[in-house]
């Protein structure tokens, strides 16, 4: 092994300008992937707080319930009707991509502002969660669990402070950032299990409201699936579920989304055909660099060395090269990306566009990838022109022919 | 220790199929100097080619001390070829980015050897018999042909090969180096007693064999 890779490496060395050639097209490819995964993630999760921070596309509630029409659908409206928590869940609807089940009960005398002031305590799921969540503009630096709650931005209370509802105490987790629904700015979230421990201490006209019931609640927030209209969702669920009412949301956000997923899903497409169309180059390239080395192989060959020896060296040339070219890609892509975070991601984060960067180790490991990618690429395109050459006779390839 | 039967060899042209070599029987003992005449196309190339386990027969068989090289495996063929034969070419046959010394002891790596000091002790002995000690270090290209071309021979003799085939090996050498060339190779048959077995189209090297095979039009003459 030793002995091929400094065949190898003497092989590169001697058409210096060639292999820094190919060095060079191998970089740009790889580094355009790099970059191009790397933001494309970034604009992803961007985009994801972005959007959901404006809402879902549609919510479902009881049919009958009465609901508070606003902008952005962040929460469910109190209403004594409720939903089984698991309905979205059993009916597995294509057009749906998530429903996050929320719980509400208004509340008097709870412990929090002033005696008589209604309070809305606001149950929901955090694994499922995509309205809540988005709108932390601080939080404790641990997971959420019982006890903790959240606070809309109307409620100016310490983090992390004890805060008592209906005596019982609870700790403050997070605040939300202003939204303009009242429901959200003013309400009080936590965990389904949080809110039903409350439910001895709630009483409506004929005992604690039903929506307070373990598996109940007060509607869905549904997010559409891409491709799926709002039309087509509505339908959907109309039809499948019975008891329940569509109230959809501003139908042109759910487009630009679905719109802005399509281009990325796009990009993507072009960022593969790139890196194929590197890897039909390379093997171009390793076809006429066997060609031009018919002599020297078949010496090789002549001298004892085995078909996988021929093979070996050959591709752990090309490996070498393009394992060079992605590392040089991925150096390359940093700069781009420093460049992109000090122009575009700086004017974006000024004008108040959240920009949310992949994660040190995520970075870390699609650059990984695309160095992985670059030397499978050099090991694929160089595997064939050395495979056939390997078949040939050595007196045929001493004498140039094959 | 060289035994040649039914040996032919086809091409396939545009035309049809041309016989370079058109059915050989051939024997050669075990230490004897022999060569191969015959004019150019007359098929001595390719019948050394296939004696060398370097291209497939059409028909025919090639034992090499008592070894039937073409019913080898790819693996045992290269094996073969690598241990028991060494090979001259007719052109300056030495991998340009490798230095001499790198050059003569590549067999012996490809074999099996690895970069041993053992290995790198025996080329550095065999180009200093060839009067190449002190160019251990240098590059093919910073060598004269004739050098090269003894540098080659210090890599046939390597694995110490019981068979060196050689193909016009002293072509494109002016006279002097030539006769340089040939003195080596003959020391080489006569000391260490292995089988040499020259092609060559100059009648004056051949005189000096022990065995003189004619071939025309890919056949034996008398």
């Amino acid at each position: 092994m030793r002995l091929l890779a400094s065949l190898a490496l003497q092989n590169l060395g001697r058409r210096k300008a060639r292999s820094l050639l190919l060095i060079m097209a191998v970089a740009v490819a790889s580094g355009v992937v790099f970059t191009g995964a790397t933001l494309m993630r970034s604009i992803d999760s961007s985009m994801a707080v972005g959007f959901t921070r404006l809402g879902a596309d549609m919510m479902a509630v009881p049919e009958g319930a009465l609901t508070n029409i606003t902008a952005a659908l962040l929460t469910v409206e109190p209403t004594d009707l409720v939903l089984d928590q698991d309905l979205f869940a059993r009916a597995g609807i294509a057009s749906v991509s998530r429903a996050a089940p929320q719980k509400i009960a208004r509340v008097e005398h709870s412990g929090i502002g002033s005696h008589h002031d209604s309070v809305d305590l606001i149950g929901f799921d955090p694994a499922i969660d995509f309205t809540v969540r988005p709108w932390l503009v601080e939080k404790l630096n641990r997971d959420m669990r019982a006890g903790d709650v959240i606070l809309g931005a109307a409620r100016d209370t310490v983090l992390g402070s004890e805060l008592l509802i209906f005596g019982k105490p609870h700790t403050v987790y997070g605040r939300l950032g202003k939204t303009g629904v009242g429901t959200h700015e003013r309400g009080v979230f936590m965990t389904f299990d949080t809110l039903e421990a409350l439910a001895g201490s709630v009483h409506g006209p004929s005992g604690p409201p039903a929506v307070l019931q373990k598996g109940k609640v007060s509607g869905f927030l549904v997010e559409l699936a891409p491709g799926a209209t709002p039309l087509q969702a509505r339908f959907a669920i109309l039809s499948t579920l019975k008891g329940v009412k569509v109230v959809t949301g501003d139908s042109t956000m759910s487009g630009i989304r679905q719109g802005l997923a399509a281009l990325l899903n796009g990009i993507l497409a072009l960022m593969v055909l790139m890196f194929a169309s590197t890897a039909l180059m390379v093997s171009v390239l390793f076809s006429a660099i066997v060609t031009e080395r018919r002599g020297e192989l078949g010496l090789l060959k002549a001298i004892g060395a085995r078909r996988g020896q021929i093979v070996g060296m050959m591709v752990t040339e090309a490996v070498i090269a393009t394992g060079a070219g992605g590392l040089l890609g991925v150096a390359l892509g940093v700069l781009v990306m420093r460049l992109y975070e000090r122009s575009l991601v700086y004017y974006l984060e000024n004008i108040g566009v959240p920009f949310v960067w992949l994660d040190g180790p995520r970075i870390v490991v699609v650059a990984a990838a695309a160095v992985v990618m670059a030397s499978i690429i050099g090991a694929l395109g160089s595997l064939y022109p050395a495979w056939r050459a390997s078949r040939r006779d050595p007196y045929d390839l001493v004498r140039g022919e094959g | 220790m060289l035994s040649c039967r039914g040996l032919r060899k086809d091409y396939v042209t545009e035309r049809g199929a041309v016989a370079a070599v058109a059915g050989i029987d051939l024997e050669i003992a075990a230490g004897r100097y022999a060569a191969i005449i015959g004019r150019s196309g007359s098929g001595k190339s390719s019948l050394m080619a296939m004696i060398g386990g370097l291209s497939r027969p059409s028909q025919g068989q090639v034992t090499v001390d008592g070894t039937d090289i073409w019913s080898l495996s790819e693996n045992a063929l290269a094996a073969f070829r690598n241990k028991r034969i060494g090979y001259v070419f007719q052109f300056a046959s030495l991998l340009p980015t490798l230095r001499l010394v790198d050059n003569v002891a590549l067999p012996a790596m490809l074999g099996g050897g690895g970069r041993s000091s053992a290995t790198y002790a025996r080329a550095t002995a065999l180009l200093g018999q060839m009067g190449l000690g002190e160019h251990l270090d240098a590059y093919p290209s910073e060598v004269s042909a004739g050098e090269q071309r003894r540098a080659v021979i210090a890599r046939a003799l390597i694995n110490e090969p019981a068979l060196i085939l050689a193909d016009e090996p002293t072509s494109d050498l002016d006279e002097q180096t030539e006769i340089e060339i040939m003195d080596e190779l003959l020391a080489v048959n006569r000391e260490r007693g292995t089988t040499l077995v020259l092609v060559t189209h100059n009648l004056a090297l051949a005189e000096q064999a022990e065995q003189i095979v004619h071939i025309a039009h890919g056949m034996i003459v008398p």
